[in-house]
């Protein structure tokens, strides 16, 4: 028995002979990306709705006129449930089993950081990264997606402070590190202007009663409340503000917040809310791109409404493929981030003229917008975060 | 107020646990994401018929019903002879089924639900209530009074209670037991249905949406397991908690507070506000 | 015919890494890792009937305590670090232990519960220490002169301490304490009246299984890499639990089994995204229903000759 299986093993080892490949994941007609996202767990929606309806949706319109130099481009998403550990087990396993050539829209801080280091040591590249923690800026092998939170921060306090002239603040935020990140950042740049946090509440992810802090938080009287949450808890916080007849502050929503889920959760609670909007309105928007989106939506996934993270996903795909494109038929990780690093003023019809620079970011930019009749009307055009 | 009207919702939660637990002395892990799917099936008929809200209501809890009825005749029924680990087992794995279940038919989105009541406060001299609250907290307790009744008065009601006393001798009283499991099943899915339609509306309607009932469990430990009174008591104690705890507690605190008042009072009182340790039998 | 299948197990163990593709050892090294976990839970669950669905909060106090040694005294070598983060959790089994030896069945299920919860809870707001939900990145561990950068290394340091902890386990098992262990798991009354101090053995159980999750905690830090709140949520507490149940309670070759199974379940389901949590629960139901008392029983109705409860 001992000797069968050593020479089980032998056999094993001898067909494991690992394949030789020229650049992972491009073959003659085929490149494969992937990523490890959310498709269950608490942020299973945004997940489904950036992969499987916003990247693939981009590529399928892509495959569908021939593919990238004659290459049709497949995906491979693992589920992590916003597990770190998950997502490390599952990015590995696409890099050293499914050899993908890139990763492509991870969701969430905790997984994304989680597999940073592995990424950069074997040279892969992360594409456009789901999430607002700065941790990401200024990598080699990455390409940071989401706005940053200190670039959303920056935006939203130099229009409020600076331009609309408010002087006491306060925040509801959640309590991990998407809403620690940005209180940071509220503090930070509150500094500029010699102000600073006059109240902040936390709220813990899948709360069901935000009563109180919207108790405290009324007592210090801010003329401005920023809401640093998801929309389950935004909404029941506008509508616990409406509860107690609480009028005279101005609710902010932050950039990831800024969606129509929230509006659609919070209804008439949300009249006159404002806030900072990384995307034009998906389902409303005149924008080429924006109306192309649409179009593509209803020819592929009739069934799926037009929204902000499929938005995103899409652009994501965009992205990719335009560097891709740039890249050449002697597609490379090295030259795929040479092509995506010669990005100058690249018109989507979606976000203003597009240039990468030497941080990687992919977004910084938002306009204000403020809800009226269930809607986002836009106040300001795109506003600047260098 | 809102403390009480959160509590009264999760006393529902602790008392169809508790409903299950007495008659066959297990868990059901599932119980929340049983509830998430009858609300869903009450918003559909909702989102197709235009029907009224008392409807949907009712719809809800008929879905609820059938779905218990068809998990406890096709798996729980099954497993009788397991023991009570298997069984913890079989409703996890039902939980997750469930909710995948519920992703895959509704989306993993959040929608919103309907209130009976309106959100806009009413003004009682200089105290605002919100009527919401207390509608919850009615709602909640003429249901409490049902279950009472229902389990003092009516043959099924006490069946149960023998069941949850002794159940070799409910046997020989000529008790069915196997009705007895179904029953509370049933009942206990039908409370939750009855929940989960009070409790859509402020946590919303989602997948995740059954995970509140956590908040059922801590509220039956806290009441002493197996109390049908102490649910109730448990309940509303936590969502008070919940909802003061906040306002007076440092922010690094606030969110073990729940948690560690069920630690305290397991170990100082390890029955609960309620219950009675049973003596121990050889 | 034990030897031989020892032997060949061995021989498995150990050629792994030159046999399996590399994403396979980091596999195996989670596999080893939870098997660990399975074992200490096991300790607990099936030897005095107490059940834990808190053994995430012990093994993210493993998991923390060994990163943040291995990051503020870097030159402490590998073996004291894992049996450090095996001994604070040992202690905060302890801790926990005594108060919840007046709590029986679902009732210590729900205080274990709650104190998984707590143990989240005070990742988050220690975060001075814990960099809270930023998370912490642990630094490579090294053993002498060689840092444990790779796959394998780690393998090696993971089998090596599993495989030491198996042999514990069954000595203890085989021993007076075990015993004693098994005699309080069929009935409390009747082992306190043949003698056996039923409140020291139940608060030992206790330890050892924490000390047990501590080492695999410490051992988790090192494999994966990045420990966050996220990473010990309830549910992973009923992962491990779903462990012993499938494996088989009171066996450790179960344990060690439920923990193969339910890991590789869980990465190989990971591709079905939005269906795996439908399949994993289908598998669990199905196995149930059809292996009442989990694989280790399921064996010893196939063999029941060779049926030993190792």
């Amino acid at each position: 028995m001992i000797t069968r299986s050593i020479l089980l093993f032998l056999l094993v080892v001898a067909l494991s002979v690992s394949r030789a490949a020229a650049e992972p994941g491009v073959s003659d007609t085929e490149i494969v990306i992937g990523g490890s996202n959310s498709f269950s767990g608490p942020l299973a929606y945004t997940g489904e709705q950036i992969t499987k309806f916003g990247v693939d949706l981009y590529l399928r319109v892509v495959n569908d006129a021939g593919g990238i130099h004659g290459r049709k481009v497949r995906t491979i998403y693992y589920d992590d449930g916003y597990r770190p550990q998950d997502s490390v087990a599952n990015t590995k396993k696409l890099v050293e089993q499914d050899g993908v050539f890139a990763i492509i829209i991870p969701q969430g801080s905790p997984p994304v950081v989680a597999t940073l280091e592995y990424l950069e040591e074997h040279k892969v590249p992360m594409l456009f990264p789901y999430q607002s923690s700065p941790v990401t800026r200024a990598r080699r092998y990455v390409f940071q997606g989401m706005t940053l939170s200190d670039r959303s921060s920056r935006m939203m306090i130099d229009y409020l402070a600076g331009t609309r002239k408010y002087k006491k603040f306060a925040a509801l935020y959640q309590d991990d590190e998407y809403g620690k990140s940005f209180l940071a950042a509220f503090e930070k740049d509150l500094g500029r202007f010699g102000l600073k946090l006059t109240a902040a509440e936390s709220v813990k992810r899948g709360v069901t009663d935000v009563s109180a802090q919207i108790a405290k938080l009324h007592a210090a009287r801010p003329e401005v409340t920023f809401l640093v949450l998801v929309p389950g808890p935004a909404a029941q916080a506008l509508r616990e503000r409406q509860k107690i007849g609480w009028t005279d502050t101005l609710m902010v929503s932050t950039g990831p917040l800024t969606d129509e889920k929230y509006l659609a959760l919070a209804t008439d609670a949300a009249n006159g809310v404002e806030g900072l909007s990384l995307w034009p309105d998906p389902a409303t928007s005149d924008l080429p791109g924006v109306k192309l989106y649409r179009a593509y939506m209803v020819k592929y996934f009739p069934k799926n409404e037009p929204n902000r993270y499929s938005l995103a996903g899409y652009f994501a795909g965009m992205l990719f493929t335009e560097a891709a494109m740039r890249a050449g038929r002697n597609l490379t990780r090295e030259s795929l981030i040479t092509a995506l690093e010669s990005i100058k003023g690249f018109e989507s019809g979606i976000l203003p003229p597009l240039t990468i620079g030497r941080d990687h970011e992919t977004q910084k930019q938002g306009f204000w917008v403020r809800v009226e009749k269930g809607r986002f009307t836009p106040l300001t055009d795109w506003l600047k975060s260098e | 107020m809102s403390g009480l009207a959160t509590g009264s919702i999760y006393a529902l939660m602790a008392l169809s646990l508790v409903i299950i637990y007495n008659a066959t002395r297990t868990l059901n892990f599932a119980q929340g994401e049983m509830l998430m799917i009858s609300t869903f099936v009450g918003w559909t008929a909702l989102q197709l018929l235009r029907a009224p809200l008392l409807v949907a209501l009712l719809v809800a809890v008929v879905a609820a019903a059938l779905l218990a009825w068809v998990l406890e005749r096709t798996i729980i029924r099954h497993a009788i002879s397991a023991t009570h680990f298997d069984v913890l087992i079989i409703t996890l794995g039902l939980s997750l089924m469930l909710r995948s279940a519920a992703g895959l038919l509704w989306t993993h989105d959040e929608f919103p639900f309907p209130s009976f009541f309106g959100s806009r406060p009413l003004g009682v001299g200089a105290v605002r209530v919100a009527p919401a609250s207390l509608g919850i907290i009615g709602a909640s307790l003429a249901l409490m009074l049902a279950l009472g009744a229902l389990f003092r008065w009516t043959r099924l009601g006490r069946a149960m209670r023998a069941v949850a006393q002794n159940q070799r001798a409910a046997r020989l009283m000529g008790i069915s037991v196997e009705q007895v499991y179904s029953a509370s099943w049933i009942l206990a899915a039908a409370v939750g249905a009855v929940a989960g339609v009070l409790i859509a509306p402020v946590v919303f309607l989602s997948s995740q949406m059954g995970l509140v009932a956590i908040n059922g469990f801590t509220a039956a430990v806290l009441g002493g397991f197996g109390s049908m009174p102490g649910a109730v008591v448990g309940g509303m104690v936590l969502g008070v908690l919940e909802n003061l705890a906040p306002l007076y507690l440092p922010a690094s605190i606030k969110h073990s507070v729940p948690f560690l008042v069920m630690i305290t009072i397991l170990i100082v009182r390890p029955g609960g506000l309620f219950g009675r340790v049973a003596p121990r039998k050889v | 015919m034990r030897a031989a299948a020892l032997g060949s197990g061995a021989v498995v163990v150990l050629g792994w890494p030159w046999a399996a593709p590399r994403y396979f050892v980091f596999l195996a090294s989670l596999i080893a890792i939870n098997a660990i976990v399975a074992i200490g839970l096991n300790l607990l669950t099936g030897y005095t009937n107490q059940l834990s669905f808190g053994h995430a909060g012990f093994l993210a106090i493993g998991a923390y305590a060994a990163a943040l040694l291995t990051i503020q005294a870097p030159l402490v070598p590998l073996p004291a670090t894992l049996l450090a983060a095996g001994l604070v959790t040992a202690a905060m089994g302890l801790a926990l232990g005594v108060p919840c030896l007046r709590l029986e069945g679902l009732y210590l299920a729900m205080a274990t519960l709650a104190f998984g919860f707590v143990v989240v809870e005070a990742i988050l707001n220690l975060d001075w220490l814990t960099r809270g939900n930023d998370g912490l990145r642990v630094p490579a561990a090294r053993i002498g002169p060689w840092a444990l950068t790779t796959d394998t290394s780690r393998y090696y340091v993971v089998v090596t301490v599993a495989a030491l902890l198996i042999l514990a386990a069954r000595n203890i098992t085989r021993t007076r304490t075990g015993r004693a262990l098994l005699a309080v798991r069929e009935s409390e009354i009747a082992a306190q009246a043949s003698g056996v101090h039923l409140a020291a053995y139940k608060t030992l159980a206790f330890v050892v299984s924490a000390f047990y999750t501590g080492v695999a905690g410490g051992l988790f830090a090192l494999v994966v890499g990045f420990l966050s709140p996220d990473s010990f949520d309830v549910f992973l507490s009923v992962d491990f639990v779903a462990m012993i149940i499938v494996g088989g309670l009171g066996s450790i070759l179960g344990s060690v089994m439920g923990a193969a199974v339910i890991t590789t379940l869980n990465d190989s389901l990971a591709g079905f995204q939005s269906y795996r949590p439908l399949v994993f629960g289908a598998i669990l139901i199905v196995s149930m229903l059809f292996m009442p008392g989990g694989i280790a029983s399921a064996l010893q109705k196939i063999q029941p000759r060779q049926g030993d409860r190792a």
